[in-house]
């Protein structure tokens, strides 16, 4: 979090809940809205600024679809959320690549080497 | 000579000639399955029907029609056209539609004149029949529902192969191929039968499901693994020989290959060699050009020439070969010896070491005397001359040696004792008489009967034998050394052979062993026992990690012969190129470069930078290599050095048919062979477990 949004935070922010990520979400508060305007909705990420790290459950409202964040463990299929994983070790890559065994059904090319 | 016009153009053809050749002649094609160019005709797929006049009022087979004089032909009049849609409508009856499961699909003629010639629709209502498969081994696969019965495969076993195993068995409907006796087809040209038959339903086993004719580039090459050196079609996808077929060359293997030659290609793709490895206390690491290098110049470089030898391999080429001559004449060295196995040919005179009767001069000879060779297993190209030879009728064939091995014409054994030879050159033995009396005698000298002690005064008994029964004469010359290696006639004409002073072969080793000798190239040389060498520094250079590589302290990674362009002798003497299909696998190279920048390592910088001035070099070393494809008669000189020859048998020079070197070794295709054509009866060799 930058100095501008912990600033501007502190001076407008009214803290709505936290995701089960520690993500922390705030509207303006109601005093600091102009009448005429809705309340503006953000949220401070907990860690690295990444926005595939709002769950769907808060996605909604932080886009304005209702007006109260969604209950995330409502029912048993919903999956926990996952962030985008590209880039970090945790990324998906496809079956047969090193990272996963290198397993992978013989293709144009292939020879096997020699060793000792 | 009959004249007849076909399609209103006047022909004049030799009598005997069949209408669709006479037909051909003009560039008028028929349309045809079971008539093939080299076998018998059959006439009986019916599709290459054609209007004649005069005649019955009904369309005539034109493949078994022999011309006649005023005869006139029409092969695209409407009663012919309709006559071929009738025809081809009856073959597809019972075909299934499985073009796009089908390996044939895209190089089918059934394919190819369905769409020209048949009707865009089937009026059969009722079940098609299934044919079980049949087990024709692990080379060909079978799919006999598509089998249009035009009995080519039948035909070829018999007359071609002389396996006369398959036969058609039943009537009607219910006719199918099969082999006569349940079990593989025994026939070391049994690939051919996917070339010949013209549907899917024999097919490349080895190939099955792996690519498309459309997805494959050509390259047009030669094949080393045996020394006939038959012209084949390398198919590549990407950086991958998917498979090998053979390309027309009427002198050498007219239009058949070998099955070791086609099925073992998947060994280049195992047991690579991709790295130059050094020895390091005690066990390979895999290493740099430049550290392998650096490691060989510093071990040799207070070692005299006189302590280096080079052993060089069978499937070595005239380029590599000529480097190798420059750098070991550069270094001093006269021990230098590419008869790894220890035959006793000379390098000087050419007519002792090639077959000088030709390949294609086989059917022009009516005795042959096979001397300690067994051509089924050395030369299955050879064999299958012979055996057309054969066919013509009044051949005799002699064999000192390996007797009762069953070659597919019959043989008369004059026994295994090498002492018969002797009568023959005497005059003494009743089969001299036979050579005597022939118009063009001939013999064939194997490597089995070379390599050994008394190599040298078999070969002079041999020049003996020719000499004593006629068999050199002007025009004719009947003396044939049949080889088993494809870059041996090549080195023999460069001369590597050991110079002044110098070490064989077995000399080589036996001084690794007791120290004379302190380091040793192995160029691509598997084939000997080399676990004698002791403590001598031994550089390896070669494709496959095989024997060579597990006893050297430094491994240069070499190309196979379809990663290089390279020049090859086949045991007739013929030099032909062989043209590079895909790269060398990881760091390998091309192996005249590594001979070429090993030198430079060694301190001798040899003029020779690019592959014009290597083989401007060969030229210049043996001018005989200057003459691609074509073959000059070798003077008749003398060769051979006279002797007693002990009275042990011949052995065998090819113990294991399907696996002769490192690549054959490697191939997984060939150790199935192994396992279903010798079945435990050949002794087999040490890698194959």
């Amino acid at each position: 979090m930058n100095i501008g949004t912990r600033l501007y935070t502190r001076l407008n922010g009214e803290l709505v809940g936290e995701d089960a990520h520690g993500n922390r979400y705030y509207q303006s508060r109601e005093a600091k809205t102009a009448p005429l305007y809705r309340r503006k909705r953000w949220v401070v990420y907990k860690g690295r600024v990444e926005a595939s790290k709002v769950p769907a459950e808060w996605h909604g409202w932080l886009h304005y679809t209702c007006d109260a964040p969604l209950d995330g463990g409502a029912r048993a299929w919903v999956q926990p959320h996952l962030p985008n994983l590209t880039g970090t070790p945790a990324a998906s890559v496809p079956a047969g690549d090193e990272r996963r065994g290198g397993q992978r059904p013989a293709a144009t090319g292939d020879y096997q080497a020699w060793r000792p | 000579m009959p004249k007849l016009t076909i399609d209103g153009i006047a022909v004049d053809v030799p009598a005997g000639t069949t209408v669709l050749q006479a037909a051909e002649s003009i560039g008028i094609e028929i349309p045809r399955f079971c008539y093939h160019e080299r076998l018998s005709i059959a006439g009986n797929c019916r599709m290459c029907l054609v209007e004649v006049k005069p005649g019955p009022p009904k369309p005539a087979a034109s493949c078994a029609l022999p011309v006649a004089e005023g005869m006139e032909v029409r092969t695209n009049s409407e009663m012919a056209r309709k006559a071929r849609r009738g025809v081809m409508e009856f073959l597809l009856i019972n075909h299934p539609l499985d073009c796009p499961i089908c390996d044939q699909g895209g190089e089918c003629d059934l394919q190819d004149q369905a769409l020209t010639f048949g009707a865009d629709r089937s009026r059969f209502q009722e079940s098609k029949r299934a044919v079980a498969e049949k087990n024709l081994g692990p080379l060909i696969r079978t799919a006999m529902t598509r089998c249009i019965q035009c009995t080519r495969c039948v035909r070829f076993c018999t007359e071609i192969a002389g396996v006369p195993d398959l036969g058609m068995v039943g009537r009607g409907e219910h006719a199918e191929i099969m082999p006569y006796l349940d079990g593989v087809l025994g026939s070391e040209l049994s690939g051919n039968l996917v070339d010949v038959c013209p549907v899917g339903a024999l097919t490349n086993g080895a190939y099955a499901y792996t690519a498309r004719p459309w997805e494959l580039a050509h390259t047009e090459s030669i094949d080393v693994l045996d020394a006939v050196g038959a012209a084949i079609r390398v198919d590549t996808r990407g950086a991958q020989v998917m498979r090998v077929l053979p390309r027309l060359n009427e002198a050498v293997n007219e239009e058949w290959l070998a099955d070791k030659s086609r099925y073992a290609i998947d060994g280049l793709k195992v047991q690579r060699l991709d790295t130059p490895w050094v020895r390091r206390d005690g066990t390979l690491k895999p290493a740099t050009w430049a550290e392998a290098f650096d490691v060989i110049a510093r071990r040799l470089a207070d070692v005299p020439g006189s302590r280096i030898a080079a052993l060089v391999g069978d499937q070595v080429d005239a380029e590599t070969a000529t480097v190798l001559k420059d750098l070991w004449t550069a270094l001093g060295s006269p021990h230098l010896d590419c008869r790894q196995d220890g035959a006793a040919l000379e390098a000087g005179a050419r007519a002792g070491y090639v077959f000088n009767t030709t390949i294609a001069g086989i059917e022009d000879a009516d005795a042959v005397l096979l001397i300690g060779t067994d051509p089924r297993a050395e030369a299955p190209l050879i064999n299958a001359r012979l055996f057309k030879r054969f066919r013509k009728g009044g051949l005799r064939v002699g064999r000192v040696g390996l007797s009762g091995r069953d070659l597919i014409y019959p043989v008369e054994d004059l026994g295994d004792d090498p002492s018969v030879l002797t009568a023959i050159a005497g005059g003494t033995h009743p089969f001299a008489e036979v050579l005597k009396a022939a118009q063009r005698p001939m013999l064939i000298v194997g490597q089995g009967a070379l390599a050994r002690p008394d190599g040298a005064a078999v070969l002079a008994l041999a020049r003996a034998i020719a000499e004593a029964t006629g068999m050199v004469i002007e025009g004719w010359n009947g003396f044939n050394v049949l080889h088993t290696a494809a870059g041996r006639v090549g080195a023999l004409d460069l001369g590597l052979v050991p110079g002044e002073g110098g070490r064989d072969a077995a000399g080589i080793v036996s001084g690794c062993a007791e120290g004379a000798i302190e380091a040793v190239y192995l160029v691509g040389a598997d084939e000997r026992d080399l676990s004698g060498l002791g403590q001598a520094f031994v550089i390896y250079q070669g494709s496959h990690g095989d024997a060579g590589a597990q006893v050297a302290d430094v491994i240069l990674p070499g190309a196979a012969w379809t990663e290089k362009d390279a020049t090859y002798v086949n045991t007739e003497g013929r030099v032909q190129r062989a043209t590079r299909a895909v790269l060398p696998p990881g760091e390998a190279r091309e192996d005249w470069k590594i001979v070429r920048a090993l030198a430079e390592a060694l301190g001798h910088r040899l003029p020779l930078d690019t592959l014009a001035q290597v083989r401007a070099r060969m030229v210049a070393l043996a001018p005989v290599l200057g003459r691609l494809d074509t073959l000059a008669p070798a003077g008749w000189a003398p060769f051979g050095r006279a002797g007693t020859v002990a009275a042990t048998p011949f052995a065998p020079a090819v113990t294991n048919r399907y696996m002769t070197c490192p690549i054959t070794r490697a191939s997984p295709t060939m150790a199935a062979c192994v396992r279903a054509f010798l079945n435990g009866n050949e002794k087999r060799t040490g890698t194959d477990g």
